[in-house]
């Protein structure tokens, strides 16, 4: 597995766009800047949407009403951000595939997109009647609560791949080479 | 319709010309001399203890940088659903007051989030960031946005919104999404410099 990632991450590197993109400072960084921005407009939205299934903010605006009106300006930030993420990591593809930040983070954005599907369900299944309550139904705060804990993970360790703690060109020790997927012998970083 | 909107607004006026001057002494030869005399207290903020595990503790930075990022977000979703409905964007069914009064708690939390992190970070890398115009750049959106929201936004939209002109609502809009985008990109920025 890691020795496939590894295959992968190096076959993008030897593409020009990605040395471009890599070595372009202006539009490198604007896109990061882009990645980051974007992360106000959608994890704000959605710390909005959380916090009132919590009962912690805007107790006036029906629960169900304030997640189905954000929700398409929300897709449309996570969708920049995914686009801008992708980009990132074509930029920079094996460190980053071989960050073990970066791949908490994947697997915490999955586990974040099951737990956003597993809310949607249950919203659709809560039936009416809770909307206007101060707070949702145990199932739905305790999706909204998680889906905090995910997102704030995901942002510090989104954070973190910019250190180079655990990054295979350092020989870091185990269990941290093998969850790097670090590979015996490499000749890319 | 410009004596309308000045009418019955004169801390929002004297507020704005604050701001006015503000920019206006920061574009100015005198800030040079301002700028040298802060030296000494950059120099210390990196003696005291934040500055101090700022500067050793890189996983301890880097954690602080990510939760400046969550206020941050908290603050730009407050500022986004606020500004969507003096926009009349969204929530048009709810009252104005109720949605400015929720998101303006939302916001404050947010903001002191991120002042008090970005103080950590400041005194992590004090003397760098002083050499970086882009830092003071950020400080002074900054310093114009909070102006802006306790000494302009907030006072207006305490009160009844049907005597504020509508004009003003959508003007507040505007301004609030353009200074908090700048406060945010600047920001960004100073990890690209120096």
């Amino acid at each position: 597995m890691n020795q496939a990632i590894y295959n992968f991450a190096v076959w993008l590197d030897t593409h020009g766009w990605s040395t471009a993109l890599h070595e372009s400072f202006y539009l490198y960084n604007w896109i990061e800047t882009t990645h980051v921005l974007t992360l106000m407009f959608s994890l704000g939205l959605l710390f909005l949407i959380d916090l009132r299934m919590l009962g912690l903010a805007l107790p006036g605006i029906p629960a169900g009403d304030l997640a189905r009106r954000l929700h398409l300006p929300m897709l449309l930030g996570f969708s920049i951000m995914l686009i801008t993420g992708l980009l990132l990591f074509y930029a920079i593809p094996v460190r980053t595939a071989q960050s073990l930040w970066f791949r908490m983070k994947v697997v915490l954005m999955v586990a974040a997109a099951i737990n956003a599907w597993c809310f949607h369900h249950s919203m659709t299944t809560a039936g009416t009647g809770w909307d206007t309550a101060r707070k949702a139904p145990p199932a739905l705060q305790w999706g909204a609560g998680l889906s905090l804990c995910f997102w704030m993970l995901i942002v510090v360790f989104g954070r973190l791949i910019a250190y180079d703690w655990f990054d295979c060109r350092t020989g870091p020790p185990e269990p941290f080479a093998t969850l790097s997927g670090c590979i015996n012998e490499q000749t890319h970083y | 319709m410009t004596k309308a909107i000045a009418h019955g607004y004169p801390r929002t006026l004297a507020v704005a010309l604050a701001i006015g001057l503000g920019l206006w002494f920061a574009t100015s030869e005198a800030r040079i001399d301002t700028w040298a005399s802060l030296l000494p207290l950059f120099e210390w903020m990196e003696t005291t203890p934040l500055g101090v595990i700022g500067q050793s503790w890189g996983a301890v930075f880097a954690t602080v940088q990510a939760v400046h990022l969550l206020g941050m977000a908290l603050l730009g979703g407050a500022v986004l659903v606020a500004d969507g409905r003096l926009l009349d964007l969204a929530f048009r069914d709810t009252p104005l007051l109720e949605v400015q009064t929720h998101c303006h708690r939302l916001f404050t939390c947010g903001l002191v989030t991120a002042a008090l992190t970005g103080l950590f970070m400041t005194c992590g890398v004090a003397i760098k960031i002083y050499y970086l115009p882009v830092f003071w750049y950020k400080m002074l959106a900054l310093a114009v946005g909070v102006a802006f929201v306790y000494g302009v936004r907030r006072p207006l939209l305490r009160q009844d919104s049907d005597q504020v002109h509508p004009a003003v609502l959508k003007l507040l809009a505007v301004a609030s999404l353009m200074v908090w985008f700048t406060v945010a990109a600047t920001g960004r920025w100073i990890g690209f410099s120096g």
